[in-house]
């Protein structure tokens, strides 16, 4: 019974509404603009997140990536600089790291060396400028990458030393490989290397490539570890006529994967110091994707509060936007207002209706937003390519937002609406 | 001799809260019996709409008792006598004063919002009373689209939808040519047929006359009754 009368009272409320469509239109649109920028921002901060979470997600969380780096060289190097002996640019990490690594620290799943070196593939007389991964077969699986076509490395090859490859497509392309890669034998240095796989494309992004040393040419070759090791050395030599300079670094990376994630951090301290004892001159950085995830989502969140405030400005607005058009309202109506308190309407009545036609209107405006929003958020993801989405909570959010706007909106008007002596108001003209 | 349904007793309105306050009704004595035809004249500002407003419970006098169906209603609470205007009065007014975006139907319908009965239940009595004033093929019109006369009978309508105690009428003649007027007057007349209790506010000596019982008011106070 009583919802009943609630329920005459709310349609005629809406009754007004309808009374005057185009000042309740555009009573709305500040609302309708509000929500749909607070959808759009917070579709874009949530894409940013998801984006961050992926590329860094690549790493494995649960790793620990050491790079050697090239330590900057003083000015005078010629003469006695411990990371020189002789010709010879000699630094980064070390066998011993490894090994020290594997034996002394706890809570370890997997240590991984990678060499890297730099060598020309040939197909015929198509050559490109590659960069030669010396890896263990664990690599790809650690890393997640996935074989598009063909198979990964196996510790058969580690054992047989075996000369074959994993290649990415970009290289075949430059190579002009067109047909089945698989089988097919490309020319590293002075080696036949077969192909045995190819690797999927979508890991090779952003942050992801920087960490895997990769670059943007795709042209990396993996090739089993122990092949390198012992077919090549760790030597490598670069110049042109008559000024030779070599390059010696034992391992260009060591990918460490702990086996608690509770762990990872503690563990990468741990390794730090003991890198730090060897490597005085901090020829390498380390790493660590948890850490840089944290970090960058604080950021991210910061940033994305930032937008969203921004965005609730114009929420802010379009709420003053109604307030003030019901109190336009209100005093355009207060003989409507003084004809129903004659026919026995309360104050609370008076109140009731007009918070009921502003939170329609808001609760219209958000949901149109909500729409506005997909829009927004389809043009901008059309136009800049970035990651967008749109989360339930987010919906949820812009129409308790919209609500409140009306509730709030709407008081200061009802209340001066209800406010009003009867007998004045059936005066009004 | 019955009891009255209106009784006022020593009525004294002032306006204005600081001195010197206007003192409009002086001491207003009235009995008003059921189903009584009263009608109300007076000189202009000598408080004839000011007693009416007392009457209505749209105002509170400042001094004196006023009661209504036996019931003090001189001292009540606003949302009270929302509810006693709700339920026990019916207002017509000189100016229709119907809701413009409202269809005729509708307005008939605003007094059962803010009472205990459903406007569902009360379709067809809310059709009934239309009819009664000779208005059943305007339901979804709105007032913007009927003449004078037909407002003001869309008005007596919704007044009598509650079925009050008392039909208050300010110079509901007032902004109808003479003929409408008529119209309207002889609506009222069969209303008193009915049994209704009508008082109603006039300039006009002639339209006074229709009703049985006049009273005269004179800078406050009654002066003349004649019956
Ligand atoms: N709210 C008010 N505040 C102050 N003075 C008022 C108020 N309402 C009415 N008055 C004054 O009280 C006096 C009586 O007014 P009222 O409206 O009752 O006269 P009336 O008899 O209905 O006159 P009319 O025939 O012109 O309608 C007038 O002098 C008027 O100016
Ligand atoms: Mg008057």
């Amino acid at each position: 019974m009583i919802s009943r009368k609630k329920k005459e009272l709310l349609r005629m409320g809406l009754q007004s509404l309808l009374g005057y469509p185009m000042r309740t239109v555009l009573t709305m649109l500040g609302v309708v603009f509000g929500v749909g920028s607070v959808i759009a921002m917070l579709a874009l901060g949530a894409g940013a997140e998801k984006e961050l979470l992926q590329e860094i997600g690549r790493l494995g969380i649960q790793n620990i990536i050491i790079n050697s780096v090239e330590p900057e060289q003083p000015e005078n190097n010629s003469s006695s600089s411990s990371s020189r002996r002789g010709w010879i640019n000699y630094y980064g990490l070390k066998f011993k790291d490894h090994r020290q690594i594997v034996e002394t620290i706890p809570g370890i799943e997997r240590v991984l060396p990678v060499h890297l070196s730099k060598k020309k593939a040939w197909n015929g007389s198509r050559w490109i400028e590659s960069t030669l991964f010396a890896v263990e077969p664990d690599y790809f699986e650690v890393f997640g990458l996935e074989i598009a076509s063909g198979r990964a490395l196996s510790p058969q090859d580690e054992e047989d030393l075996a000369r074959v490859c994993v290649v990415r497509s970009g290289l075949l392309q430059e190579l002009g490989i067109y047909e089945d890669p698989v089988g097919y034998v490309l020319t590293i240095e002075d080696q036949k290397f077969t192909i045995v796989g190819v690797l999927s494309e979508d890991r090779f992004q952003g942050y992801a490539q920087k960490a895997l040393v990769a670059d943007a040419r795709s042209s990396e070759i993996y090739v089993p570890y122990q092949t390198v090791l012992k077919r090549q050395g760790t030597r490598s030599f670069s110049g042109s006529a008559g000024s030779w300079e070599a390059t010696d670094v034992e391992l260009n990376q060591i990918v460490v994967e702990v086996e608690d994630l509770d762990q990872v951090i503690l563990t990468s301290r741990t390794i730090e110091n003991l890198l730090s004892r060897n490597h005085p001159e901090k020829d390498y950085e380390m790493i660590v994707p948890l850490e840089v995830l944290a970090q960058r989502r604080k950021t991210q969140q910061v940033f994305n509060i930032a937008l969203v405030a921004i965005a609730s400005i114009s929420l802010l607005v379009g709420g003053i936007g109604i307030a003030n058009i019901m109190l336009a309202t209100v005093t355009e109506r207060t003989r409507e207002i003084g004809v129903r308190r004659a026919l026995g309407a309360q104050k609370r009545h008076i109140i009731a209706q007009f918070l009921t036609e502003t939170t329609t209107i808001s609760i219209l405006g958000g949901v149109l937003g909500i729409f506005l929003g997909f829009a927004l958020v389809q043009i901008l993801v059309i136009f800049t390519g970035w990651t967008a989405v749109i989360t339930p909570i987010s919906i949820l959010v812009a129409l308790t937002i919209s609500v409140a706007v009306g509730i709030t909106s709407g008081i200061y008007p009802a209340r001066r609406a209800a406010a009003l002596d009867p007998i004045s108001a059936l005066r009004h003209q | 001799m019955p009891q009255p349904i209106i009784s006022l007793e020593g009525i004294h309105k002032y306006y204005g809260e600081v001195e010197p306050r206007l003192h409009v009704l002086k001491g207003i004595h009235l009995d008003v019996t059921q189903g009584e035809f009263v009608s109300i004249m007076g000189t202009s500002g000598s408080g004839k709409s000011t007693l009416l407003n007392l009457l209505g419970c749209l105002d509170v006098p400042t001094e004196g008792s006023y009661l209504l169906g036996g019931k003090d209603v001189s001292q009540q609470s606003d949302d009270e006598l929302s509810r006693i205007r709700n339920e026990d009065i019916g207002f017509i007014f000189q100016s229709f004063q119907l809701i413009p975006q409202l269809t005729v139907l509708e307005n008939v319908q605003v007094p059962l919002l803010y009472g205990e009965s459903s406007i569902r239940e009360k379709e067809e009595h809310c059709r009934s009373i239309l009819d009664s004033v000779g208005l059943s093929h305007r339901l979804s019109h709105r007032p913007s689209q009927l003449s004078g006369g037909e407002c003001q009978r869309v008005a007596i309508a919704r007044s009598l939808v509650n079925d009050p105690l008392i039909l208050l009428a300010d110079e509901p003649t007032g902004n109808l040519d003479s003929k409408t007027g008529q119209e309207v007057l002889e609506l009222m007349d069969s209303l008193h047929g009915e049994g209704r209790t009508i008082i109603m506010i006039t300039h006009d000596q002639e339209v006074a006359l229709r009703a049985q019982r006049q009273v005269r008011i004179h800078d406050g106070l009654v002066i003349e009754e004649t019956s």
